[in-house]
């Protein structure tokens, strides 16, 4: 590759670094670069340009090939552009060119005078001395704040006091200020988002990058002085860093066109080190999530072996308690158990679920039914006024009362679907009939026989309306599906009565009835009978009625045909 | 008070409030659009100005915010009704700024709704 590094062109150079990447074009890089076009220059000459020059080009040789810090990339499309008219396209078709590009990055092109491309020797010095300690500080230091620490340890800045960073990770609500003071003193600090944005953006539009403490807004920093600030940008953070002597001189150019190529040199590190701490901070929150996950859980690596439990998983749990498993990234498997917990807790995720949903979607119906029903009822009401013949008129006055039908039934079933569930004194008739309505139309062609025992029709009960709704609406559609294509007439039959201080409601129907060995899977969850069932209902059923002190069970029907349930609830 | 400009997307709704006010001898002008009625308020003098919120080209809200061009505050909070079918909190609390009488859509009682609107 020496001989390939030409002396500079006299004029001007341009100057294109390039990632070479070994893995795509092997060793095909030498042809890749013609000398023609392209000036390779030496490495130091290549440093200088970046020093010199402020610019945000850097490119390193190592065995002849560039390497380049991909945070610099720019313009990749411009690069390409300017590709498509070179001769390289002799050599490789504009395809293969952008996949190269796809596998490695490029940096903007750049053009230099020739007149900058005379180093002096002690800066060169200086330079590489920088380089080398950046280098090893960032492979030094494994935290934010050790790399925030070891900023100090660079050459120039040998005497300068503290080095600090605010971070503001995108999405929260404070940004932090951490670093040292006085080279042993820790600083540690919250700041308001508001403050920062305005420190940042005081920064980011300075030309001089140096500022003094006067300068920071709502922002206290831990010192009073000039210092030397630099701010970073990336998708998930922003970050400033300082530096400062604690003294009011200015700083000289020098020192803050190094300060400024170091950061830049140390952005990925930044960037890795604030990822990885990101990633540590999500492991661990995860970690104490799944420990204290109310249910029994249970991670196993199948590639490794190893296992994760969490405080609630005991050893009795059988392979066939696994109530649900999945596959998580990697070879890991997540297994959770059919357990008392498991009831207690999911099913009320699964009600909460249903209820949101059917809410969400009554209420949206019932904003859009709304409007025209409510047209409807005025225009029939302006007709009922006019003088018309009665026969005109109690037709109008069935229109209007159709209009309100629809308006209450909207509005009962939105009421009805409330996530916070209202608990007051209502009859329970009412719920009956409620329930009914609701399951009308699978209840289409059955013969209901609803019975009360003395005073039951005047029951009060203290209970959530929906609650009892749901359980009432779940048997009765199971009823009328279980009876749905029998040869004889299907009847639903209702019975409330008194027992102690309980009140019973038995549903009954004529169906197949539900034979003996599979009566006792009925509360189980996700058993059904039904080709579509979710076998959800009466686990759901029965776990609400608990909820409000009452039972559900089976009753088998020795004598008759069909299926019973009753409904047990507390009398208050 | 004799001239009222009733803005409505819901045409039933619209021509049976028209019919019902121009039968008790008021001077009723509609229109389904809001940009359309913000034309309206700005070259004729209404008496009482009865917005729905939802409309399909922008809301009632937006109607009350370019009639400031021509009145004041204090003069929207006299002129304006505003009739609504979602009282969500934050509907109501913006209406309350402007401090008009607000008619849930829809009425309870048709009488007692027309004599709010009037009076």
């Amino acid at each position: 590759m020496e001989n390939r590094s030409n002396p500079i062109n006299q004029t001007t150079t341009k100057l294109i670094a390039v990632h070479i990447d070994p893995a795509i074009f092997g060793d095909f890089s030498d042809t890749f670069l013609d000398p023609s076009i392209f000036k390779l220059v030496s490495e130091k000459e290549a440093q200088f340009c970046l020093l010199k020059k402020k610019s945000r080009l850097w490119a390193q040789f190592s065995d002849g090939k560039f390497c380049d810090y991909p945070y610099y990339l720019k313009n990749i499309s411009r690069l390409i552009e300017g590709f498509k008219s070179e001769s390289i396209q002799r050599h490789y078709p504009i395809e293969a060119f952008q996949s190269f590009i796809k596998g490695t990055e490029v940096i903007e092109k750049k053009i230099f005078s020739n007149a900058s491309m005379s180093p002096g020797e002690n800066v060169k010095d200086l330079w590489d001395e920088i380089i080398k300690k950046v280098n090893f500080i960032s492979s030094e230091s494994h935290s934010l704040k050790g790399l925030v620490e070891k900023i100090l340890e660079i050459p120039f800045l040998q005497n300068f006091q503290s080095s600090m960073i605010v971070l503001h990770l995108k999405g929260q609500t404070k940004a932090e200020l951490m670093g040292t003071m006085w080279r042993s003193e820790k600083v540690h600090t919250l700041i308001e988002i508001k403050d920062f944005n305005t420190f940042f953006n005081s920064i980011r539009k300075s030309k001089t990058k140096s500022f003094s403490t006067d300068d920071c807004g709502k922002v206290n920093l831990p010192f009073n002085g000039s210092f030397l600030a630099k701010e970073v940008i990336s998708k998930k953070y922003s970050l400033i860093t300082i530096v400062s002597r604690h003294d009011f001189l200015n700083y000289s150019h020098e020192e803050i066109e190094l300060y400024e190529t170091c950061i830049y040199l140390l952005q990925p590190h930044f960037e890795r080190l604030i990822d990885q701490e990101f990633s540590d901070k999500k492991i661990s929150e995860l970690r104490i999530c799944l420990k204290d996950f109310p249910l029994p859980l249970r991670i196993i690596d199948n590639q490794s072996g190893s296992v994760f439990i969490n405080d609630l998983y005991r050893n009795e749990l059988q392979d066939q308690d696994i109530f649900f498993n999945k596959k998580i990234k990697g070879s890991f498997s997540l297994d959770l158990y059919d357990s008392d917990e498991l009831r207690h807790y999911a099913f009320d995720l699964f009600h909460f679920q249903r209820i949101s949903l059917l809410g969400e979607l009554l209420n949206t119906l019932r904003h859009e039914l709304s409007n025209p029903l409510f047209g409807l009822k005025l225009s029939s009401q302006i007709f009922n006024t006019l003088d018309i013949n009665p026969d005109d008129k109690s037709f109008m006055q069935e229109i209007e009362r159709n209009v309100d039908r629809c308006q209450s039934i909207i509005e009962n079933f939105s009421n009805l679907y409330q996530i916070q569930p209202e608990t007051k004194p209502i009859l329970l008739k009412k719920m009956i009939d409620e329930s009914l309505v609701l399951a009308k139309s699978e209840i289409r062609e059955v013969t209901k026989k609803i019975t009360y025992d003395d005073e039951c029709e005047k029951i009060i009960l203290n209970v959530p309306l929906i609650f009892v709704v749901q359980i009432l609406f779940n048997l009765i559609v199971n009823a009328a599906q279980a009876m749905r294509g029998q040869p004889e007439r299907a009847t639903l039959g209702i019975s409330v009565s008194i027992h102690d201080s309980n009140v019973l409601i038995d549903v009954r129907d004529n169906g197949p009835g539900i034979p003996g060995d599979k009566s006792i899977n009925l509360f189980k969850p996700f058993f059904t009978t039904k080709l579509q069932g979710t076998g959800l209902g009466l686990v759901l059923s029965r776990n609400l009625t608990i909820k409000m002190g009452g039972n559900l069970e089976y009753l088998p029907n020795k004598n008759e045909k069909g299926a019973q349930f009753r409904l047990t609830l507390p009398i208050t | 008070m004799k001239h009222l400009l009733i803005i409505e997307d819901e045409i039933l709704i619209q021509q049976s409030l028209k019919k019902l006010f121009e039968r008790r001898g008021f001077k009723v002008d509609v229109s389904a659009s809001g940009k359309l009625a913000i034309q309206m308020i700005l070259s004729y003098n209404f008496d009482r100005i009865i917005c729905d919120l939802m409309l399909q080209d922008i809301s009632g809200f937006d109607v009350i915010e370019e009639s400031k061009k021509k009145y004041s505050s204090n003069e929207i909070s006299q002129k304006f009704v505003i009739m609504t079918a979602y009282n969500s909190p934050q509907v109501l609390s913006r209406a309350n700024s402007y401090q008009c009488r607000l008619l849930n859509k829809p009425f309870d009682n048709l009488e007692e709704a027309m004599r709010l609107m009037t009076e």
